[in-house]
């Protein structure tokens, strides 16, 4: 068993009772390694702990990267390199340039965070997700708790769960494979028919 | 959470204080003093030498454009004239402000909009604000006619009387009669319009504020389903009067001058000043002690707001410049020209862009200065002053020419309106329910969160 | 908890389960195609290679199969170029502006309002590609880059190299927004899967998104300010069409309200164009518990508003070419009423000012065979008012001499018709592989829509309305 890891899987039915339950569990002194859910639950992260995303932050300084880009690319293009006389207008016509430095901020805002939020979460076409109840992305709130970071016993956490209102409480184990499986072993999975952990069986 | 059963006091009362009063009219006097030695100071300082230039100006203009460009024709440049002009300034700001406050209601109303319910009767108490607002525009015109409106002279439009100006001819229908035929008099249709979108404002207001006060003694939802019918057809209303003001009241002041802009540029700018003063008086009434159920989201949403239409004004700002830029036709862009060639109005130009646009943007930009209370009160009261000068810049060039200028006068007349405005809303939000209790979705605000 | 007033009409009817909502989404995708479906694609595929012929024989031939002359040197094509991208405005108007203003009855239409956007902006690309002649010869001139390799650059200046950024950056931006909100989707998929094929292929669309509560709190923000980017750039997308017009000092082209007026009527054509979708969606894949008669009445509502400012816009653009007292703008105006184009401007003025005023009337917007035929009559109006504003102003210029008429030939029709293929094919295409509603984010509005609602009207098909909550 060295290496495995072993988990207690609680399973909620709705998400006002969950809210609740992250509160209860947490300030009883047990540590929760995840919340699954299939949709966002507002408050979750609030609930959880989690200090504020700063996704703005990333989309603030693309954009200003975009603005001062664009605004280069149009005065060196337009006023240094080849100046050109268009309707008699200044070579460097700020309100012209508008347009554009507007549109370039957007797009390096809109790509630079959405891109920060793809590799800061791990997102990617052959990242493999670890499912711990397939149900997890269709109608069940799935918390994860990690038993080997907590110092209660088994029973003792499946209590606090069921006190908490969960539908199901039960162990999961995996293996240090199966927990961080990579895309070669997925795909290889899913081709020779073998059952990724816990999903769906293959026609 | 812990929120989620309020034991909030939701038939709390507004009680216009004797303190609050005592400020408002303190603010009153300083602005007549201000007023009267603003007044004093045109009179007898600066005003007269300028005068004496501006007349040989005139017959410049005059010898130059051979009786076609007639620029100042016929009305001397007197201390009046300012006071007048500063006098329009206000009537339009703050008819904006009590027109944009029965706006918001009705907004909110057809989009079923539940979070800013709580706060309702505030947007609603800056109607009462229009019935004087009305009278005051009408008597401003009918006392300075000439001074501000160049249109307003008759010979104009006589072919002997050698002021003859064709293009302002041309809109003689628009000003005085439809199909109107030779020398016309009195502005008929002008006032005409005046007095129906007033009317038309009052009366709808007032079935509006009616409906809501019924609502609390009767409960139910007759009266909010009426309200949104209501609420609908204003908008309609609105819709059309606000763009044909904005060309009676603004831009018929540069006669020559036209923008098919014009009308959602006035109300963009009205639109934001609305926002912001609703919301600096629900964070005045909420330090106060009252609304005890608005919590940040309430002000988050508030701030987007006034930040998301600061940014749609600068766009409708924006738009209207460089297509006239860009296009470089001279009737067209004689406007900006007046404007940014002036000494006495190019600064305003860029004041007016800081103002609404840059400041309220930068400050506003982050989640946590919409949600407290202290940046919302130094923002709303920078747009204010911004959009206070973006209809300074509307008027006072085609009025002031190069007598234009910000003094005592300016100041005096804006702490005068300002205060009026304030005790008008003030006193009517106390005779009634502070929050309306009735409302179908006044527990959606209750309980709003983002 | 979110508190839901009483007066509010449930938006998911039918007293769904959140697993209900997954498996009746899914099912059209998961299931073998049905033949109503074949039939669609079918036809979609004819119409695009019909057309394709004649847009294959334009581009060997050249230009000269369009009815284009010397004097009227646009027409058809950028009508429909702009009529395109307006139709694409909808989508990020739907999931942007209405998310903002927290409008949750956006979260059943928005997705397939967003893939309508995204293929309504590739329809428009097409034409101002195709209408350069010989676009492999000269496309990448419209790039940043040194002209024939020299040091000439592209004219910063040029709206029409505006509208190049402005479309590509809505086009490439609109796509990320959309396939952000599609990963939890493609995720519940890819756990559904029984076969191969979907398992390793939603597998990797879904970029091994898990539903983790430290995700979605990213995702959120992603989204909201993806939103929030999103707002300004629709309203700058058709700005900068309009100025490819409205920069000119062509009479009835040059007027400082077309930016505004342009994205109004964009929101209004595109509504159109997403009801006209969506009634049929919802009929074919049984969605009826999901797009309810309250969201067609929304729709209905932005369509009267934005067709009224369209109307407002019209009636302004008239005064003020009467006030300002120029004789070309006076005449380009009593040229569209009444010249040898009248019968465009009554159309568009029919099919855009006075059609949705009917929507005042409740039953009219609460009826499903109204809407659908509203919808179409709004866009054949709005396809009229480009038309009119392009074709009209153009054929009479300055030089009386040169005055001529548009007639458009079989290359113009075909070619249009070309890109109607190409949407409906893209459209159903995506209906097939894609949840054709968000499923996660009507299961986030699931809760607060089926509690205690007041029912003022019957939106659950054959459901007694009780006595006491009859209005």
């Amino acid at each position: 068993m060295e290496g495995n890891k072993h988990f207690l899987v609680g399973i909620f039915n709705d998400q006002d009772i969950l809210l609740k339950a992250v509160k209860k569990i947490r300030s009883e002194g047990v540590k929760i390694h995840e919340v699954y859910t299939p949709y966002p639950v507002h408050h979750l992260e609030d609930a959880l702990g989690y200090s504020r995303s700063r996704m703005p932050v990333a989309a603030f300084f693309f954009g200003l990267t975009g603005t001062i880009l664009a605004i280069l690319m149009q005065t060196l293009m337009m006023g240094v390199d080849w100046p050109m006389n268009i309707g008699g207008k200044p070579f460097v016509a700020i309100p012209d340039f508008v347009p554009i430095t507007f549109e370039l901020t957007v797009l390096l805002a809109a790509y630079g965070m959405g891109f920060t939020f793809f590799i800061t979460r791990g997102l990617g076409p052959t990242a493999v997700p670890t499912i711990f109840d397939i149900r997890m992305t269709d109608d069940k709130h799935v918390m994860a708790i990690d038993l080997a970071e907590n110092k209660k016993s088994e029973d003792e956490i499946k209590q606090i769960l069921s006190d908490a209102k969960a539908e199901e409480a039960y162990r999961k184990d995996f293996t240090e494979e199966e927990f961080s499986p990579t895309f070669g072993k997925y795909l290889i999975d899913v081709l020779t028919n073998g059952v990724t952990v816990s999903s769906r069986k293959l026609n | 959470m812990a929120t989620e059963t309020h034991e909030l006091n939701l038939e709390e009362k507004f009680v216009f204080s004797d303190k609050a009063k005592k400020k408002i009219f303190l603010t009153l006097g300083i602005g007549i003093v201000l007023l009267i030695i603003g007044i004093i100071l045109e009179m007898s300082g600066g005003g007269h030498g300028e005068h004496a230039l501006n007349l040989t100006q005139d017959n410049l203009a005059s010898i130059n454009s051979d009786g076609t460009e007639s620029g100042g024709h016929g009305h001397a440049y007197s201390w009046t004239t300012k006071l007048f002009a500063g006098m329009w300034i206000n009537n339009l700001f703050f008819t904006g402000l009590a027109l944009i406050g029965v706006f918001w209601v009705a907004v909110n109303y057809v989009a079923t909009a539940g979070w800013s319910v709580g706060f309702k009767r505030v947007p609603e108490a800056f109607g009462n604000f229009l019935p004087i607002a009305g009278v005051l525009m009408l008597v401003v015109f009918v006392i300075a006619n000439h001074s501000l409106f160049h249109w307003t002279d008759t010979s104009l439009y006589d072919e002997t009387s050698g002021h003859f100006d064709a293009i302002i001819n041309g809109k003689k229908g628009f000003f005085f009669m439809p199909g109107a035929e030779g020398v016309p008099s009195i502005p008929v249709f002008y006032y005409g319009r005046m007095i129906f979108f007033f009317l038309g404002w009052v009366l709808f207001y007032q079935f509006i504020k009616k409906q809501s006060h019924l609502e609390d003694v009767n409960g139910g939802t007759k009266h909010y389903r009426k309200l949104v019918t209501f609420s609908a057809t204003f908008l309609i209303f609105f819709g059309v009067s606000s763009s044909i003001s904005a060309w009676d009241w603004v831009m018929s002041i540069d006669t020559h001058w036209f923008s098919t802009m014009f009308g959602w540029y006035v109300f963009a700018s009205w639109f934001v000043s609305g926002l912001a003063a609703i919301t600096l008086i629900v964070v005045f009434l909420k330090e106060a002690g009252y609304f005890s159920f608005i919590n940040e989201n309430h002000l988050h949403d508030l701030g987007k707001f006034v930040f998301g239409f600061s940014i749609f004004w600068t766009y409708i700002w924006f738009s209207q410049f460089l297509l006239i830029y860009y296009a470089n036709i001279p009737e067209e862009t004689v406007y900006f020209l007046e404007r940014l060639q002036s000494d006495n109005y190019s600064k305003f130009i860029f004041i007016n862009l800081i103002l609404n646009f840059f400041f309220p943007f930068l400050a506003l930009m982050t989640r946590d200065a919409k949600r407290k209370m202290t940046f919302l009160k130094i923002v709303c009261t920078v747009v204010l002053v911004g959009h206070w000068f973006d209809f300074y810049l509307m008027v006072a060039p085609g009025t002031l020419k190069e007598h234009g200028g910000f003094g005592f006068m300016e100041l005096g007349l804006i702490m005068i309106y300002g205060s009026a405005f304030i005790f008008v809303v003030l006193s009517n939000l106390a005779k009634s329910k502070l929050i309306p209790v009735n409302h179908p979705m006044l527990q959606e605000c209750v309980h709003h969160h983002t | 908890m979110q508190i839901v007033s009483q007066v509010r009409e449930p938006l998911i009817t039918g007293g769904k389960t959140y697993k209900d909502v997954t498996d009746d989404i899914c099912k059209p995708v998961e299931a073998a195609p049905s033949k109503i479906w074949l039939a669609a694609l079918t036809l979609s595929l004819v119409l695009l290679f019909a057309g394709g012929y004649f847009l294959g024989d334009m581009l060997w031939n050249g230009i000269g199969r369009w009815g284009l002359n010397k004097t009227v040197q646009w027409a058809w094509d950028i009508t429909n170029f702009v009529w395109w991208v307006g139709i694409g405005h909808a989508g990020t108007l739907i999931s942007a502006i209405l998310l903002l203003f927290r409008q949750k009855w956006r979260t059943s239409i928005n997705r397939s309002a967003e893939a309508m956007t995204i293929f309504a902006v590739i329809c428009a690309a097409i034409w101002p590609i195709v209408h350069m002649g010989r676009p492999w010869l000269g496309a990448y001139w419209v790039l940043p880059l040194p002209n024939a390799f020299g040091s000439l650059w592209p004219n910063f200046n040029s709206p029409l190299l505006w509208d190049v950024f402005a479309i590509t950056t809505y086009f490439t931006v609109s796509l990320l927004f959309w396939f952000i909100g599609l990963v939890p989707d493609f995720a519940t998929l890819r756990d559904r899967a029984t076969s191969k094929v979907s398992r390793i292929a939603y597998g990797i669309v879904s970029l091994g998104f898990d539903g983790s509560a430290k995700t979605w709190m990213h995702y959120e923000s992603v989204s909201l300010i993806l939103a929030g980017l999103s707002t300004p750039l629709v309203l700058s997308v058709h700005t900068i069409v309009s100025f490819d017009f409205a920069t000119s000092v062509i009479p009835g082209w040059h007027t400082t309200i077309f930016p505004p007026y342009f994205v109004a009527g964009a929101i209004f054509s595109g509504f159109a164009m997403v009801l006209t979708l969506m009634l049929i969606t919802r009929v074919v894949y049984k969605l009826e518990d999901y797009i309810t008669l309250e969201h067609i009445e929304m729709m209905n509502i932005i369509i009267l508003v934005t067709g009224s400012v369209v109307g407002i816009a019209y009636i302004t653009e008239f005064f003020i070419a009467w006030y300002s007292g120029v004789e070309y703008e006076q005449y380009a105006f009593v040229n569209r009423m009444s010249g040898q184009y009248w019968w465009a401007y009554w159309s568009m003025m029919t099919c855009n000012v006075i059609s949705p005023q009917l929507f005042y009337i409740k039953k009219i917007r609460t009826s499903f065979v109204m809407t659908f035929f509203l919808s179409i009559v709004v866009n054949i109006g709005m396809w009229f008012e480009r038309f009119v504003i392009i074709v009209t102003s153009l054929h009479r210029d300055y030089l009386p001499s040169s005055w001529l008429y548009f007639t458009p030939t079989l290359w113009d029709i075909m070619c249009y018709v070309f890109t109607f293929g190409l949407f409906f094919t893209l459209f159903f295409l995506f209906a097939k592989v894609c949840p054709v509603i968000n499923m996660a984010e009507v299961k986030a509005i699931l809760k607060d829509s089926n509690s205690t609602v007041y029912k003022g009207r019957r939106t659950i098909p054959n459901e007694l309305v009780p006595e006491k909550d009859r209005v």
